[in-house]
């Protein structure tokens, strides 16, 4: 089979973690292993990516990837596809990965499968439907390169040292309507939209009052891609606003976990949240009916789990 | 200012789905709706036009009961409709999609081309990408905001940490994400004035696209391992427990 | 005669721009049974009866009618004697028991009068904020000199020796020692008969501007009024595949208005009644029924008659948000406490919703998160919450429960578990608490689980009048199919939707609320309790069992044979105060005041009970959720439920 790659997202400040994730697991697929890193920071990041097992590096630091979206990239890619004929390239599950993988697929004619879970080369790749209780195993077929949009942390990074050799390449600017980015905006402190976020962490009657919120806040800072959000109860009575409210009457979301503290579950907010794919609640009162669809349930205190868990996914984020 | 938007027919977004013994999801003929997702931008597209003066045209393909998805957008106040209906699409993936989608939309004028992000159903992403690219025109994805700007527009974009400002000139295809806008509810009189908008019915071959070879097919489907599902616990264990569901979710 | 002349036609000129207005209006079809019509004629005009609602306002209104009714002959022979000087009445002029009648009323009406000032200027009360309170301080007096000039000419002619019985009339016997018997009483005589005819001719052209048109327009608005129970919504027939032209979407402009809604509009007397109990107006709402009718009838005020049918040319204002804004329309949850009041039936709740229709089906213009709740009627699941219909027949666990397949026996029962008994966990407790009980006492019963969809009131009372249509008429065909002709729900608004309103789609069915069926189970001694039970209770009246539907006995006797004490509440029976989830309002947000559900619950907990009962889910929802925002220990609990633990039955505590 011919190599296999990984587009690596990088930046100034350093190389994602979704880069090296995907090459660990590209090692494990037999056949050469290559890195694209396209924008300002890839030749930096040659040396991190050699060691997690990239021996090829195509890298261009030119501006123009960082300030217009998928087109360029798309478009250096295909040139580089058409020099070295890689089988199968891994792309991150990201806006950029699936710009760029979008895009591509429209030069390669190639097949795109996203969201994948597990890949085992360029002709079978796995994904999880039905909420992720059932497993699906899809075979791959059509013109190489594949291209597989693989979701977040799916794998774990581990470094296998080793060096990779930088291949410097032009940027192809395709010609045509590209939009461009002019200004960009990092919402440190508010984070991602409710209805957009990853993770989303709703306070209930069971806070007490506004300021636990803010613990709510911090669990989420530490998380990580996560929003903070309300139930009625607690937007009725003045704690947050109307826009943290989840259920019936306010937001509906449906992230990956959602974590409801001192919520009763009455219907009117399980509407809002019953889409997540995962569950879990946390309330002193054992009879609370979000216990029943929760997918884990703890009773306790939230006041003493909600900073330790703070604490502990510090403590794993950092090892 | 002219808006086509495309609009997808989905199954029962809260039904429970099944499996049928060919791995394909047994559809309830006519338990289906217009996307969710896809309302948003059909409401983008309404206030633009409404403001810019221009139409909206609706643009779905699916099977035949895909109309009636057509028709919601032509009853919350679209222009015209486009059905691409074929037995040949059954089961087209994101590219073949994309490649039929692009032969439709090409045979009109437009200076912009709205979808949701992703859909309810596939939750790909990646198609309206490919579409942009197939159809040469710029192209943003998880537009929040956006707004005509002299000859272009000027979007608002969501990232992991934020939000770009980007500028993009026409034409130009947008993904919109959930909550850029609040999709209007269509009124009797919308859903009456729906019925004698033009709809025009083709089929892939009418577009002169060939080539709709699958290229992904299902293996196998397993149960996956069981997952703590409705576990309770309490006491020391409880932050554990979560922090590992956490894990287990990829979300840390 | 000139005189008369010149008021008839003032009147009639005033009053025809009314006429036009009304003659131009869609007619509503309220002509049937005219005996039940007439009784309430009898009874509400006649009998005074809704104004004695009231104790002393209602006495002060009853002297002023009765004393017009019979004092309206005296108007003619005063008009007679202006013309030929001592001419009195044939047969009865001079009649004792007629003197005897004039003298005592004439004095009752002045009585009123006086009590009537005592009410407006020293008690004072709120419901007459925003009433044009000089206008009626005028009328008052007006008729204040009316009666004052009655008396006076009658004492006069006593005077002057031209009454035969004097003593029959003793007030203006008393009164006429002010006079001699010489010329200044003669003049005085002629006096008080031509201010007297000339007061009323002047109240009469005066009439059709003012609020007191109502002396005229309340006897055919009682007339008109819905025959049946306050909720039932009058249906409003929308066929899309018909013309286009016969499609009336509610009210958007006044030209929509019927002619009841009308007269409604012009029997108004701003007396504020329904103001006071307005669940809205008492939690600071901008709402109050009695300035939405007001304003209404402004707005049709400004409209020129002489415009001729609408062609199109001249653009009626729409009357939300002119008239009354999208708030005070959307405030309101239909709970029929203003038109239990109201004492000349006027009907805001029907108005009310007839401005939704139009501005839900025709402008789509309402509370944004009200279209969750529609979007999940009408999507493919067709309940609020857009849970999936499989998910009906969950809360049944281990119960003994027959579900119906089609093609089924039907049973004698066929319980309506409806969305919230289904869906929400506080009233899935009622629903078991319902089916045990049931299967105690061996009733043939059945549920219809996963075919079982919204019976659209919500949808109803918001306006979305083509929705609940479709609904309806699926509901009616399962029913149909299934032979159901008996049928017992547990929630207030499922039961009054079923039992009032989808005959008018084709439905026979005998249609009963759960605490009438337990009550009557009780009674046939089908379920027997010990009243071991101890505690106190008090009991919340849903608006659309209670006041709506009369049912107010039932959940009382049912609670009664569980042993509880119980305490009611200020506000109960029918003039219970609403839990605030009518009116489509469980699912919209409340943004000013206080909340009607906290308000409620607040009476509730004064009563000192240790357990609110209630009867509905939407009831036990809104209380429950009041009882915990007040940090409370009271209970709430469906009577059901309290009466399944009396028996011993298994039921997890709510």
């Amino acid at each position: 089979m011919g190599a296999t790659w990984v587009y690596a997202e990088v930046t100034p400040e350093g190389t994602l973690p979704s880069a090296l994730e995907l090459l660990t697991k590209a090692r494990t697929l037999g056949g050469d292993v290559a890195a694209v890193a396209l924008g300002p920071g890839a030749t930096n990041a040659a040396g991190e990516l050699g060691a997690h097992g990239a021996t090829t590096v195509y890298a261009s630091d030119d501006q123009v990837f960082a300030d217009r979206p998928g087109r360029p990239a798309a478009h250096t890619l295909h040139q580089l596809i058409g020099q070295h004929t890689p089988s199968l390239i891994l792309f991150p599950g990201s806006y950029e990965g699936r710009d760029v993988a979008g895009c591509l697929q429209a030069l390669t004619g190639s097949t795109l499968m996203a969201n994948v879970t597990d890949v085992a080369g360029p002709s079978r790749a796995q994904t999880e439907i039905f909420g992720g209780t059932k497993i699906v195993e899809v075979d791959l077929a059509g013109p190489e390169p594949r291209l597989v949009l693989v979701r977040p942390k799916s794998f774990p990074a581990e470094p296998s040292g080793g060096t990779a050799e930088v291949v410097m390449v032009d940027a192809v600017t395709p010609t045509g309507p590209t939009a461009t980015i002019v200004e960009r905006h990092a919402e440190a402190a508010t984070g991602p939209k409710l209805e957009e976020a990853n993770v989303v962490i709703a306070g209930g009657r069971g806070l007490g009052g506004p300021e636990p919120f803010a613990m709510l806040d911090d669990l989420a800072a530490a998380i990580g891609g996560a929003a903070v959000g309300a139930s009625r109860a607690a937007v009725d009575a003045g704690w947050v606003p109307y826009a943290y409210q989840v259920g019936q009457t306010g937001k509906t979301v449906k992230p990956e976990v959602y974590i409801a503290a001192g919520i009763s579950g009455a219907l009117q907010h399980v509407v809002g949240m019953k889409g997540a794919k995962r569950i879990v609640a946390i309330n002193k009162d054992a009879d609370a009916p979000i216990l029943k669809i929760a997918d884990l349930g703890v009773v306790g205190d939230l006041f003493q789990i909600v900073p330790a868990l703070t604490e502990e996914v510090r403590r794993r984020a950092s090892s | 200012m002219n808006v086509t938007v495309l609009a997808k027919f989905v199954p029962n977004p809260t039904g429970t789905p099944a499996l049928g013994p060919d791995n394909l999801l047994i559809r309830d003929a006519g338990d289906g709706a217009l996307d969710p997702g896809d309302e948003f931008g059909l409401e983008l597209a309404l206030q633009l036009v409404e403001a810019q003066g221009g139409e909206v045209t609706v643009v779905s393909m699916g099977p035949d009961e895909a109309l009636t998805g057509v028709q919601r957008g032509l009853a919350m106040g679209a222009h015209r409709g486009l059905l691409v209906t074929d037995p040949a699409l059954k089961g087209a993936d994101a590219l073949v999609t994309a490649r039929v989608l692009a032969a439709a939309i090409a045979r009109s004028t437009y200076d912009l081309v709205i979808a949701g992000v992703e859909s309810t159903d596939g939750y790909t992403g990646t198609m309206p990408a490919t579409l942009a690219e197939l159809l040469g025109v710029a192209s943003v994805t998880a537009v929040r905001k956006l707004e005509p700007d002299g000859e272009g527009f000027r979007a608002e974009r969501q990232t992991e940490s934020g939000y770009d400002v980007l500028t993009a000139p026409k034409p130009a295809l947008v993904t919109v994400t959930a909550g850029a806008t609040d999709p209007r509810y269509p009124s009797l009189k919308g859903i009456m004035a729906a019925k004698s908008k033009p709809v025009e019915t083709v089929t892939a071959a009418g577009l002169g696209v060939a080539d709709l070879a699958a290229t992904q097919t299902v293996a196998a489907v397993t149960e996956a391992p069981a997952k703590a599902g409705g576990e309770i616990v309490s006491g020391d264990e409880a932050v554990t427990r979560i922090a590992d569901l956490l894990t287990e979710a990829k979300v840390i | 005669m000139a005189v008369i002349a010149v008021a008839v036609v003032v009147f009639v000129r005033r009053a025809s721009a009314r006429m036009t207005l009304l003659r131009a209006a869609p007619a509503a079809a309220r002509t049937a049974d005219p005996g039940a019509r007439a009784r309430r004629e009898l009874a509400h005009v006649l009998g005074q009866r809704k104004l004695f609602q009231k104790a002393l306002p209602g006495v002060m209104h009853a002297f002023i009618f009765w004393g017009f009714l019979v004092l309206f002959p005296t108007i003619i022979e005063a008009m007679l004697a202006i013309v030929d000087d001592g001419r009195s009445l044939p047969v009865i002029g001079q009649a004792p028991w007629f003197l005897f009648l004039v003298d005592v009323f004439a004095t009752l009406v002045a009585v009123g009068i006086a009590i009537a000032f005592y009410i407006r200027k020293v008690q004072r009360p709120d419901r007459f904020r925003g009433s044009h309170m000089e206008e009626a301080d005028k009328i008052l007096i007006a008729i204040l000199g009316i009666v004052a000039t009655l008396l006076l000419w009658n004492a006069t002619k006593i005077a002057l020796g031209q009454t035969l019985h004097p003593s029959a009339e003793p007030v203006a016997n008393a009164l006429s020692n002010l006079f001699g018997t010489g010329q200044p009483t003669e003049t005085l005589e002629r006096v008080f008969v031509w201010s007297h005819v000339l007061i009323v001719l002047g109240f009469l052209a005066y009439l059709p501007k003012s609020k007191h048109l109502h002396i005229i327009t309340a006897v055919p608005n009682v007339y008109f009024a819905k025959n049946g129970p306050s909720g039932h919504l009058e249906k409003l027939e929308i066929d899309l595949e018909g013309p286009e032209e016969d499609l009336r979407f509610g009210v958007a402009t006044a030209r929509d208005l019927s002619k009841k809604q009308l007269l409604d509009l012009f029997s108004c007397t701003e007396c504020g009644r329904c103001q006071e109990v307005c669940p809205a107006w008492n939690t600071g709402k901008p709402l109050s029924p009695k300035l939405l009718i007001m304003d209404l009838r402004d707005a049709v005020a400004g409209v020129d008659p002489a415009a001729g049918e609408p062609t199109g040319e001249i653009e009626l204002q729409p009357l939300v948000p002119n008239a009354v804004t999208d708030e005070v329309v959307w405030d309101c949850v239909t709970c029929g406490a203003c038109m239990r009041e109201c004492p000349v039936d006027i009907e805001h709740v029907d108005t009310i919703v007839d401005l939704r229709r139009n501005l839900v089906m025709a402008e789509s213009r309402f509370p944004t998160e009200a279209g969750t709740m529609l979007r999940g009627v009408e999507g493919p699941n067709q309940n609020p919450w857009s849970q999936p219909a499989s998910a009906r027949t969950d809360w049944i666990g281990d119960i003994p429960v027959r579900v119906l397949a089609p093609g089924d026996p039907a049973p004698e029962y066929l319980f309506w578990v409806g969305c919230a008994g289904a869906f929400d966990d506080r009233a899935k407790k009622t629903t078991q608490s319902v089916a045990r009980l049931l299967n105690a006492a061996g009733v043939d019963w059945a549920v219809l689980g996963g075919r079982e969809r919204c019976t659209g009131d919500p949808a109803r009372r918001m306006g979305h009048e083509y929705l609940f249509q479709m609904l309806a008429e699926q509901n009616v065909a399962t029913f149909a199919d299934a032979g159901i002709t008996k049928v017992v729900a547990t929630c207030a608004h499922c039961f009054n939707t079923l039992a009032n309103e989808y005959p008018d789609y084709g439905a026979t069915l005998e249609v009963v609320h759960h605490t009438e069926l337990l009550s009557h189970l009780l009674a046939e001694r089908k379920l027997l309790t010990t009243p071991g039970a101890s505690g106190t209770v008090t009991y919340h009246d849903a608006c659309y069992l209670g006041r709506h539907n009369g049912r107010f006995d039932p959940p009382r006797d049912v609670l009664g044979s569980t042993g509880l004490t119980a305490t009611e509440m200020e506000r109960a029976r029918e003039r219970s105060f609403c839990c605030g989830a009518g009116g489509a309002r469980m699912w919209m947000e409340e943004d000013a005041g206080t909340r009607i559900n906290d308000t409620r619950f607040a009476e509730a907990q004064g009563t000192g009970a240790d357990t609110l009962a209630v009867a509905c889910p939407y009831c036990f929802v809104m209380l429950d959720d009041a009882a915990k925002a007040a940090g409370s220990e009271m209970r709430v609990a469906d009577v059901a439920t309290l009466l399944a633990e009396a028996l011993g039955e298994p039921t997890t505590r709510p």
